[in-house]
């Protein structure tokens, strides 16, 4: 039984929500205002916590942070502010996830379940966690922003293709991946991916990264094996 | 700058002209200007024409005893009788020695050697020109400035601050301008902000009772009706997170950053592609200082244009000049002639009924130019020869 706690100041919302929730097998606490979140954190327990932007007395940020120092429970935002900067700003202060409103009631089920997974496979391999901001050989990758940013500060875009190979060669960096590995590492709903598919945003993300298709430095290519990311990743 | 013969003390940075003898206006600067002027280059054509000339003896030489010539007399000029040179020894009878020597023809000015005249001219004009055009940066500097002011105030508008000129500078007219300036702006820019803020709050606060409606409608998903409200309040939502960019880019202001335009450019055409769109890119990769998220924004909006109303989206990148250009060619209708600027207006649509079929919120091109322009760039659409429409981004490549 997933124990939600759901904090907004809008009364039908919170008993909707909270009646929604309960039809997916949650038990559902709600509170109207910090003063009140703060109270029930203190008495239960949570597994997850759906918390509102702005409320009366508080900034919900600073809820969040304040909720992150005592314990680890994840955070989802939901807020009117749905932009992608605010969306990376409220990542960046701590929440797990970023919902905005008007939201779909099922995808914010999908995105509590998905955060409680998450959680559960931090806890049992705490190196697995995503960094926001990871450097490597004078690069920057934005994780949030999907964005690189080169030794000499130029910004440089990423495909979502580039993007979902380049965070599988940064989570696996030093390791070879063959391209069924690297196949299964870079799947997204709705997109086919496959063998030629994955060559080619390896060749895509090693110009972008300005490796020479000669002698490509960091992505190698192992015949017979596959490719290998060879750099020293920090951050 | 000051040019010689101002007196000291006159103001600077601090109070205005607190003095009842010496008002910093217009009139005294160029009054001073000129006299300064004068002085200078009379004394300097003297200093020139007289340092290549032996020292005139008593009673003799060719130059005569005129040694100094008076202020402002003419200067010494062939074929005028005596019109500008100071009385000399009198022009008394021939006996006395008179100018010119003994025996000289009288009644006729010796004047100067024409390549002394030259000289003696050549040298008041340089030192008045180089006055003038001194004269002409500084007095202009003020109108300069209003010039820089003015023209920021357009990008400027509805982000934190109104550009303001300095109110203690100058001349009193120029002080004047300033200050009418600076209220304008701020005016003007509490306008804006106040209106961006309204819409920012409305847009925001209409987002409650949407999440109400969705909430309720989740309870009575199996009715016939639930999806099409869905679909509405999905639609009002679009319409509200439009409306709130314009306010957003306007007030965050995001600094320009070298980026890779064309990879920006490839990643959203990449993106498209992936999902079957077709769309083509040719080009060269080029870096060009933009603010990376708006112009993301444009090109996005852009290219979602293309593929909306003309079936395929062909996209070149190149460099030109200074600037960086992004060229989306599509197949579709292309716009009537006479709405080609209009298009650009906030909810503006092509299609009168607004149909949700045939378009989107009419704020995509709205948007796109405000970005652009806020950048320094511009954005042109036509339409092609063969038939569709042609969108021209130019932004500064530095």
């Amino acid at each position: 039984m997933v124990r939600c706690l759901v904090v907004d100041d809008d009364h039908e919302i919170r008993t909707s929500l909270q009646a929604f929730l309960q039809r997916f097998g949650m038990e559902v606490t709600a509170a109207a205002d910090g003063a009140a979140m703060r109270q029930a954190v203190a008495a239960t327990a949570f597994d997850v916590i759906v918390l509102d932007l702005m409320l009366p007395d508080e900034n919900g940020l600073a809820l969040c942070r304040w909720v992150q120092e005592i314990s680890a429970v994840p955070v989802i935002m939901l807020t009117a502010q749905g932009d992608p900067v605010s969306r990376v700003m409220g990542l960046e202060l701590g929440a797990d996830d970023y919902v905005a409103k008007p939201f779909e009631p099922r995808e914010l089920v999908a995105r509590i379940h998905a955060v409680l997974r998450r959680t559960q496979k931090a806890e049992a391999t705490p190196s697995a966690q995503a960094r926001q901001v990871v450097r490597f050989e004078g690069w920057t990758f934005d994780r949030l922003r999907r964005q690189l940013l080169s030794p000499d500060q130029v910004v440089i875009a990423l495909s979502s293709a580039e993007y979902r190979l380049l965070s599988a060669f940064v989570d696996h960096a030093g390791r070879v991946l063959d391209r069924d590995q690297l196949i299964d590492l870079t799947r997204a709903p709705g997109v086919d991916v496959n063998d030629r598919s994955v060559d080619l945003a390896v060749s895509r993300l090693r110009q972008k990264l300005g490796d020479l298709p000669r002698e490509p430095r960091l992505i190698r290519t192992l015949r017979g094996e596959g490719y290998l990311f060879d750099a020293q990743v920090t951050g | 700058m000051n040019p010689k013969g101002e007196p000291r003390g006159a103001p600077h940075a601090g109070t205005p002209a607190a003095r009842w003898w010496f008002r910093d206006t217009l009139f005294m600067r160029l009054f001073l200007l000129m006299w300064a002027a004068l002085v200078v280059s009379h004394l300097v054509a003297y200093l020139a024409v007289t340092s290549g000339r032996p020292p005139p003896g008593p009673g003799g030489g060719g130059f005569g005893s005129a040694s100094l010539p008076t202020f402002p007399s003419l200067p010494p000029t062939p074929g005028l009788p005596d019109a500008g040179r100071p009385p000399g020894p009198g022009p008394g009878g021939p006996a006395s020695g008179g100018p010119g020597g003994p025996g000289g023809p009288r009644g006729r000015a010796p004047g100067l050697p024409a390549h002394m005249l030259v000289l003696d001219y050549g040298v008041r004009l340089l030192i008045i020109g180089a006055a003038a055009w001194v004269g002409a940066r500084w007095l202009s500097r003020p109108v300069r400035h209003l010039v820089g002011a003015a023209s920021t105030l357009g990008t400027s508008l509805g982000g934190p601050e109104a550009p303001r000129l300095d109110e203690t500078r100058g001349t009193a007219e120029v002080r004047e301008a300033a200050q009418v300036f600076n209220r304008m702006a701020s005016e003007l820019h509490e306008q804006f902000r106040s209106r961006g803020l309204l819409m920012a709050s409305l847009s925001h606060d209409l987002r409650t009772p949407l999440t109400r409606m969705r909430m309720r409608l989740e309870t009575v998903a199996q009715e016939p009706l639930a999806q099409r409200c869905v679909a509405d309040i999905r639609e009002m939502n679009d319409l509200i997170e439009t409306a709130l960019e314009v306010f957003r880019n306007a007030d965050a202001q995001e600094p320009a950053q070298h980026t890779d335009l064309l990879a920006l450019v490839q990643s959203l055409a990449d993106d498209l592609i992936e999902q079957g769109q077709p769309v083509t890119l040719a080009g060269s990769s080029l870096v060009a200082r933009i603010q990376p998220v708006a112009t993301r924004r444009i090109v996005s909006n852009l290219l979602g244009n293309a593929l909306r109303y003309g079936v395929r989206a062909d996209v070149s990148v190149r460099a030109q000049g200074s600037w960086a250009c992004v060229t989306i060619d599509d197949l579709g209708p292309g716009i009537p002639e006479a709405q080609l600027k209009d298009v650009f207006r906030p909810f503006y649509r092509v299609d009168t009924s607004r149909s949700r079929g045939t378009g989107g919120t009419g704020l995509g091109l709205y948007i796109v130019r405000d970005f652009t322009w806020r950048q320094g760039g511009h954005i042109t659409l036509s339409n092609r020869a063969g038939g569709g429409l042609r969108a021209e981004l130019r932004l500064p490549l530095r």
